[in-house]
């Protein structure tokens, strides 16, 4: 989703134009459109007064950004030690066979997309996974099935409301 | 005020701070290097001219000499075993990184011995660069920041945003020179310089009439010498030979 120039703008003007604000304003971008658009990338640098070339290497560093659309929901799968060592192999096992889609894609629907991420930082949930701002943790692969339906329900639910 | 130290057991002079590389250079010691050059110093990078220390405290280390400071009673050993045994280790790292480079780095791997670098651990074997940066440094001070090392880890690499003809470039071909290990191509042909797949006519010079630098270049350099007499349409060949009457 790109952002209309005028919600851009806003969303620019609300740091000063410098360049210790790029992280703040690329959060906040993929926080509306999901990821960061190019055009996007290229408005945020000429506003920061920061060379596009380092702005797109900033953007290209932290594991947190991504340069391509994303599912409506990311499932961040937790791959830390603890998690690791629970078989958090068997989460990505588990949800790549409901999505019908491996690590680093998105589902058929644009519904979901799972990634990994080092530590999620609940290590007594083991093994755990994020999706939006809410922690999923112990999980075996009827809770992800549960998880998972329940998004699929919610989903349905607002396409009919 | 100065400085005294020992370099391999020659009594050397130094401006408190001054680099112990430089020193070294001044003094007629040859340390190897790949990432440090004159103009853009600091990168700390290649860790090739690592050298063993002895403070006059008496404590011992293994430092980077170029951007180790001289001080009074250092004691620097540039070529003892160790040192030659941890640029064989740098050496050997770098030439796995990078089967394909050129210039300096296999040739010190030839001065040290190291020979049949262990291809479990080349990532690509096309690959040329080091990733010491010099390029991304001489675009930001002497060009226009066009480009960057971008992503991380085992996949970071130099390149323009997007890995894109990157619009900022004027073609001045910094980053091609300072390269340590002829990465980045650069060809000058019939007129045209072609540079990050981008291409740029060559002007000729006023005098001599040889092909010397980018309309950009010397547009850019105008924009920043703002109230420049000078007439940038020489080559700097020729512009060694001139008066600054004639350039004016």
């Amino acid at each position: 989703m790109i952002l209309a120039q005028e919600k851009l703008t806003e969303l620019l003007q609300a740091y000063p134009p410098e360049r210790q604000h790029t992280l703040a304003v690329f959060q906040d971008i993929q926080k509306e459109c999901g990821y960061l658009p190019k055009e996007h990338i290229v408005a945020a640098a000429d506003y920061l007064k920061v060379p596009l070339s380092q702005a797109y290497a900033m953007a290209t560093f932290y594991h947190t950004f991504s340069l391509t659309p994303r599912g409506k929901h990311v499932i961040k799968v937790c791959d830390g030690t603890a998690c690791h060592i629970k078989d958090s192999k068997g989460v990505l096992q588990s949800l790549e066979r409901l999505l019908g889609v491996g690590l680093g894609g998105t589902d058929a629907d644009g519904l979901f997309t799972i990634e990994t991420v080092a530590c999620l930082g609940c290590c007594a949930l083991a093994p755990a996974m994020q999706i939006g701002e809410e922690y999923y943790g112990n999980l075996t692969d009827e809770i992800i099935a549960e998880v998972i339906a329940d998004y699929r329900r919610r989903e349905a639910g607002e396409v009919v409301a | 005020m100065t400085v005294n130290l020992m370099i391999d057991g020659l009594a050397c002079e130094a401006a408190p701070g001054q680099h112990v590389l430089d020193v070294a250079r001044q003094n007629g010691v040859e340390i190897p290097t790949l990432c440090h050059h004159e103009a853009l110093a600091g990168q700390a990078c290649c860790r090739l001219c690592v050298v063993e220390i002895e403070e006059a405290s008496g404590s011992r280390d293994v430092v980077v000499s170029c951007t180790y400071p001289a001080k009074e009673g250092l004691k620097v050993s540039t070529n003892s075993e160790q040192v030659r045994r941890l640029r064989r280790t740098v050496l050997t790292l770098l030439a796995e990184r990078a089967p394909l480079a050129e210039g300096a780095l296999p040739a010190y791997c030839q001065e040290y011995g190291v020979t049949g670098y262990d291809l479990r651990f080349t990532v690509d074997k096309d690959e040329k660069c080091i990733l010491c940066g010099l390029c991304t440094k001489a675009c930001a001070e002497l060009g226009n920041s066009a480009i960057e090392t971008t992503l991380r880890g085992v996949d970071k690499q130099v390149a323009p945003p997007f890995d894109e003809p990157p619009a900022a470039c004027i073609g001045c071909a910094s980053c091609a020179e300072v390269c340590p290990t002829g990465a980045i191509a650069c060809e000058d042909a019939d007129g045209v310089r072609t540079i990050w797949e981008k291409e740029f006519e060559l002007l000729r010079c006023e005098a001599c009439g040889k092909p010397f630098a980018t309309a950009e270049e010397l547009a850019w350099l105008k924009e920043r010498l703002l109230d420049t007499e000078l007439n940038l349409a020489y080559c700097p060949s020729c512009r060694g030979k001139m008066s600054l009457k004639d350039l004016t």
